[in-house]
């Protein structure tokens, strides 16, 4: 999970690089930083520098960290001879290594070769059985081979076990809200609202998923988050001001003609749709428009 | 009874789409297909323009409701209403319709019951820089009389066409270039509105 800040650095630090502009080895490590997936340009950038005598050996022990990070990129492009021959790299130099190991199990997958990888993976986890990696490697088995339930299921019990695990939490609420389940997406997203209350991203989701579950006490607290991630985000996330403005709607509709004793005060709605408009007239003014008149058929 | 219908997708609205799914190769991603019945013959529905959605959390209503609400505005202008719905799977083996989709088509029904689903077809798309095929890359889905989602039949390969023949060569040269990455979808669009999910220069 990036913010927008380090996303604008690592699209500017790429841009650079794909200009010809240098810089690679810096991309690469902001690359694995941040933890995102951006296989094509790493597998092409990282085999340059992996390929040039002169660049691999200035990484000193840097090569090794690189030649994982450019297997397990070549895996996601299917180049797998490319992963191959950096698997084996490592294989020379770190010969009895769990870490390597891992990287078989997985060139075992991307090759489509499931049984083999499995017994792969719980020969590792015999010698290592609280290997995070290797437990959600099998989750993500599960998931490639279509077997959503078995993931689900594989998941769960990781959880119990690594309870802290953020990015599990998140790749459940995924799976539950594919599958419409959103009482137990609601549930996912609750934990790390506990477990890290200032991230703006949980609260923005949580009030989506209530949102979508509708009725009236799911859309008052759905309204209540998308206000807490307005106020997590100094009021810079349109999501959330369309969200406020969505619930505000939907509440209005779910209470027609019921006790107006909860009436909600308008101004909330109104600074959300104030902001929308400033935001739209100064960056997407050709949009305002639509904004305006969606604003208006939501009753704002 | 209800003509067989015929869906015809222009060049622009295709490639748009299947540009989208390839920009987002990890995820599932949907559309919404613009267009009218045509004004000569009422049993074909012409697919005028598309607009990629999200590439993630496609089952959440919060950004899909303001998106709809944003198309329809934008195109009721032109002339165009919402006609259909494009899906493409997260995996590539998966050749299902999923039950986001389905619901999210039975939505469109309900305000242009002639509407359709196209489903992005993996194995046709990995094929396509080696053959000649004309045919669009994707499965047609209708309803049927009990309003349940059907594969559309043996002949469903002429009831889904493109209107230029030659799409499928100019989609084969865009894939070769990376012109993927010029897609704007409506997710890109809540993340920085100033991006414009109308992608009006992906084509010029």
């Amino acid at each position: 999970m990036v913010s927008k800040t380090e996303e604008t650095q690592l699209n500017r630090l790429e841009n650079q690089v794909d200009n010809g502009g240098g810089g690679a080895w810096e991309y690469l490590c902001l690359v694995r930083k941040l933890k995102v997936r951006r296989s094509e340009k790493v597998l092409k950038y990282g085999l340059s520098i992996l390929n040039d005598p002169k660049q691999r050996s200035a990484l000193g022990p840097e090569e090794w960290t690189l030649y994982e990070q450019v297997a397990i990129a070549a895996m996601d492009c299917q180049c797998l001879n490319v992963a191959k021959d950096c698997i084996k790299a490592l294989l020379k130099k770190f010969p009895e290594s769990k870490r390597v190991g891992r990287l078989e199990g997985m060139l075992l997958e991307a090759k489509g070769s499931w049984a083999e990888a499995e017994k792969a993976y719980s020969s590792l986890l015999e010698d290592n059985p609280l290997d995070q990696v290797i437990h959600k490697r099998k989750v993500a088995m599960a998931k490639a081979q279509g077997n959503i339930s078995g993931a689900i299921e594989s998941l769960n019990k990781y959880l119990e076990i690594f309870m802290a695990d953020h990015d599990a939490w998140r790749e459940l609420a995924e799976i539950y809200v594919s599958l419409q389940m959103y009482k137990q997406a609601a549930f996912c997203y609750e934990e790390l609202i506990l477990s890290q209350p200032t991230v703006p991203l949980y609260h923005l989701a949580y009030a989506d998923v209530l949102y979508t579950l509708g009725g009236l006490e799911n859309l008052q607290t759905s309204k209540k988050y998308y206000a807490s991630t307005i106020d997590l985000t100094g009021g810079k996330n349109t999501r959330a001001l369309l969200g406020v403005c969505l619930c505000t709607s939907a509440i209005g509709q779910v209470s027609k003609g019921r006790n107006k004793e909860d009436k909600e005060s308008p101004e909330l709605q109104s600074l959300a749709a104030k902001a929308l408009e400033k935001e739209y007239r100064q960056k997407a003014d050709d949009k305002l428009g639509l904004l305006t008149s969606a604003l208006r058929s939501l009753k704002i | 009874m209800v003509a067989e219908l015929k869906y015809e997708i222009s060049q622009n609205a295709y490639i748009k789409l299947v540009l989208h799914a390839l920009k987002h190769k990890t995820t599932a991603v949907n559309g919404i297909l613009l267009g009218r019945v045509n004004p000569q013959n009422d049993s074909v529905v012409e697919i005028a323009d598309s607009v990629p959605l999200f590439h993630s959390n496609l089952a959440l209503l919060p950004s899909l409701e303001i998106a709809l609400i944003m198309i329809e505005e934008h195109y009721g202008s032109k002339g165009l209403g919402i006609v259909g719905y494009f899906h493409a799977n997260e995996r590539f083996d998966d050749a299902e319709l999923g039950i986001v989709a389905k619901n999210i088509g039975d939505h469109i029904c309900r305000y242009f019951p002639q509407a359709a689903i196209f489903l992005l077809d993996n194995k046709k798309l990995e094929a396509l820089p080696m053959g000649k095929d004309q045919s669009p890359v994707m499965q047609l889905y209708i309803r049927d009389a009990s309003k349940n989602w059907k594969l559309a039949g043996p002949d469903g390969g002429s009831r889904l066409v493109i209107k230029e023949p030659a799409a499928n060569a100019v989609l084969s040269d865009y894939i070769s270039s990376e012109k993927w990455q010029d897609v704007v979808d409506f997710d890109d669009h809540l993340d920085d509105i100033k991006k414009d999910w109308l992608n009006p220069e992906l084509f010029k």
